[in-house]
């Protein structure tokens, strides 16, 4: 079914696009510039992890879960009988307990793998990854979390024509936020231009005095805050699962290696382009969508393996 | 009054053949072994249901007495964890804790690496709610029945949601001219789709495919989906996407206006509209996977008295009408207990396994669904219940209009036949 007809069908599918579809082109790209800031809110973290403390952080997607389901059970606990702009400000819950798990892992188990070679890195990573998913479970039970409140309250806007849900607007502006203060923290701030300087040269800046510990455990600290953000965002428009975290984590190494290790350049135009492709490759060309991708990501690697910005 | 007390009359009780035993009926507690979703996904909407159900009917059923006397000690199982974790649990629960009856599966992928095993090891298994046509099927048609000594399935299989979507489609949507499909990438949405795709040839050539997604299982973004299916217009979307899935792509696709010029079809949409609650879209077609509505009735009485107690009984216990994994739970413990009641009249006493497969192949009892049939290929076959969204001021979520059910012969393959060289064999 797929092998024999993809070919056939992908063209088809491209000249009924071209055709009959092109006015769905706002949509599309909406489409993709919301599903694009989510990935580059969940890359951001992990990419800031992996640059200053060279650390493949595996479990990246199970922060990502812990903001999902805390922000669920603080919008369920809430309930409705408050002003609305407190369940806009309980998905910042997912921020902070995130970043509270952060603090915990690199304290206890991450602060042991800076000078041991990737393979303890993933080892232990993946062991934090299962047991983080223990404890979700532990605590939330096996059962899903409908949190959709934030979404249903906003509403929906006509854009051009089409209708689109003001909350998927939403997430793009926090992200775009988001962005910038890690632009403007990493770039300006005597912190972040210590924590670049870390990334830069790990020797050099201990040579100059920095505190790598300190500084290493903020960076992972927030890191993982960033994961629980972009879960916590996520959970109104979802329920929050157990597994919730993998698609993203996934996605999100594809968006590091395309854009390059430690580049916030490089993470934007990676989620950018896994956005507008899935966007328009699930209308165009649905049944090679997701090949499409690992292809793309496999041309940039063989080409320029350090990533499109990377160092 | 439970559920026994009321079907003694038509169905009878073996207490006649217990006074008669030649051999002996034990005192000890039969032991069952339901294997449901407890964690995951697949938890909240058919899981726990089911397993909810699994102890109500084992409540009700010891204190009548049990089954010919013997408590039943229910052992509730996860079926999380994958197919290995799966085929392990299945050789402890038979072989070391030595469970007389093993009732389980929600996954179609469960099923079929659990159902061998009955004959492996000689255990009795019954699936009692994974949907895969080709569990019982053979490699071409006409395949030798039953597949399984000891494997049984107590509910008819997707053939007849999809079946039934496709004629409800041309009875009632007549003018359809294009359709698209959106179902999850594994066995389940491909199967879904097949079956769903060769009946609409079959009875509406006219009308044209334009589009198939294939989103990921778990999936947590279906806006591309939505437009994709938008910008292709189709005038119906089939789905077999569900849990998660099923309220995550309605949710999205109600705020992106969706639901405004497309109508979905649902091959087991029946749980979504109690779940999403009054925001789920009206006009949408939905299937109940049989005949497993909490507002239907059926035709004969013991059915219909049956469903009256089913629905009051489940609600009063748990705050929530009864959805179709709770029907499918009830066929597959009491496909069980009447077997062995049957198998005991038969031989006088408390039955072989073998016994029990014997007695279980061709019975018929009834249930809150209508009366169930499990034919000689071991899979059940049931009439199918197909209706439309509609709000109403009684329930705080939309309930099915224009009810209309498809008798079994009408969904269902004959004994024998796979089910696409059935449909493509229709006049």
């Amino acid at each position: 079914m797929f092998s024999a007809l993809a070919p056939a069908r992908t063209w088809v599918g491209a000249r009924v696009f071209f055709e009959e579809e092109l006015e769905m082109w706002v949509v599309y790209t909406l489409n993709a510039l919301y599903f694009a800031a989510l990935l580059f809110l969940t890359s951001l973290g992990l990419n800031i992890i992996l640059g200053v403390m060279g650390i493949l952080n595996l479990a990246h997607g199970s922060l990502y879960a812990i903001g999902a389901f805390m922000a669920a059970w603080t919008i369920i606990a809430i309930g409705m009988n408050v002003p609305t702009f407190f369940l806009f400000i309980s998905l910042l819950s997912g921020f902070v307990l995130a970043g509270i798990v952060g603090f915990l892992m690199e304290k206890s188990l991450i602060r042991f793998m800076y000078k041991r070679t990737l393979e303890y890195q993933l080892l232990l990573t993946f062991g934090a990854l299962l047991l983080l998913e223990d404890i979700i479970k532990m605590i939330w039970g096996g059962q899903a979390y409908y949190a959709s409140a934030p979404f249903d309250l906003l509403g929906k806007v006509d854009i051009l024509g089409h209708i689109y849900p003001i909350y998927f607007l939403f997430v793009m502006f926090i992200t775009c936020l988001a962005g910038l203060f890690i632009w403007f923290f990493m770039g300006r701030t005597k912190l972040g231009i210590m924590l670049r300087a870390i990334s830069l040269d790990r020797e050099m800046a201990t040579g100059l005095g920095l505190d790598i510990g300190r500084l290493s455990t903020f960076a992972f600290v927030l890191g993982s805050g960033l994961a629980g953000l972009a879960g916590a965002l996520v959970v109104p428009t979802t329920p929050a699962l157990l597994g919730i975290g993998m698609e993203p984590l996934i996605l999100a190494f594809i968006v590091v290696v395309v854009g390059g290790l430690g580049s916030l350049k490089g993470a934007l135009v990676g989620s950018l382009l896994v956005g507008f492709t899935r966007s328009f490759g699930i209308a165009i060309f649905p049944e090679i969508e997701l090949p499409l991708l690992f292809l793309i990501a496999g041309i940039i690697l063989v080409v320029k393996p350090e990533g499109l910005f990377g160092r | 009054m439970g559920a026994t007390a009321m079907t003694a009359g038509t169905f009878g009780t073996a207490s006649k053949a217990i006074g008669q035993a030649k051999k002996p009926i034990p005192t000890t507690p039969v032991k069952i072994a339901a294997v449901s979703f407890l964690t995951g996904a697949a938890a909240a909407p058919f899981g726990i249901p089911g397993d909810n159900t699994y102890k109500m009917c084992a409540d009700v059923i010891n204190k009548e007495g049990g089954i010919l006397g013997r408590k039943i000690d229910l052992q509730s199982k996860d079926e999380a964890g994958g197919v290995d974790a799966q085929v392990k649990l299945c050789r402890k629960l038979i072989l070391e804790d030595k469970v007389d009856v093993v009732l389980g599966y929600i996954s179609s992928a469960s099923c079929l690496a659990v159902l061998p095993l009955s004959d492996e090891l000689g255990g009795l298994i019954v699936a009692y709610d994974c949907g895969t046509h080709e569990l019982m099927e053979g490699a071409k048609s006409p395949y030798e029945v039953p597949k399984f000594k000891l494997g049984f399935r107590s509910k008819a299989h997707l053939g007849i949601d999809n079946i039934g979507l496709a004629l409800y489609i041309k009875k009632y949507y007549p003018k359809t001219k294009k359709v698209a499909g959106i179902n999850p990438d594994y066995a389940w949405g491909r199967d879904s789709w097949l079956i769903f795709e060769v009946a609409m040839k079959k009875l509406m050539p006219q009308v044209e495919v334009v589009k198939t997604l294939w989103p990921p299982l778990g999936n947590t973004d279906y806006t591309a989906h939505i437009s994709a299916l938008m910008g292709a217009g189709p005038d119906i979307v089939h789905s077999s996407l569900w849990g998660g899935d099923a309220v995550t792509f309605s949710k999205q696709a109600i705020g992106m206006g969706f639901f405004k010029k497309i109508r979905m079809a649902y091959s087991r949409g029946e749980p979504y509209p109690q779940e999403v609650g009054k925001d789920y879209p009206e006009g949408q077609i939905i299937c109940c996977a049989g005949t497993h509505y909490f507002l239907f009735s059926p035709k004969d009485k013991a059915s219909a008295d049956l469903q009256k107690w089913f629905v009051g009984e489940y609600h009063k216990r748990y705050g929530k009408y009864p959805t179709y994994p709770c029907y499918h739970a009830y066929q597959a413990i009491y496909a069980y207990k009447y077997a062995v009641e049957k198998a005991t009249k038969a031989v006088g006493g408390w039955p072989t396994i073998d016994e029990i497969a014997k007695a279980m192949t061709g019975l018929t009892f009834p249930t809150p669904s209508g009366p169930l049939t499990i034919r000689e290929d071991h899979n059940g076959i049931e009439d199918c219940l197909v209706g439309i969204t509609k709000l109403t001021p009684k329930y705080p979520f939309p309930i099915l209009d224009k009810m209309e059910v498809f008798s079994a012969a009408k969904v269902n393959p004959p004994v024998g036949t796979k089910t696409v060289d059935w449909i493509n064999s229709w006049k």
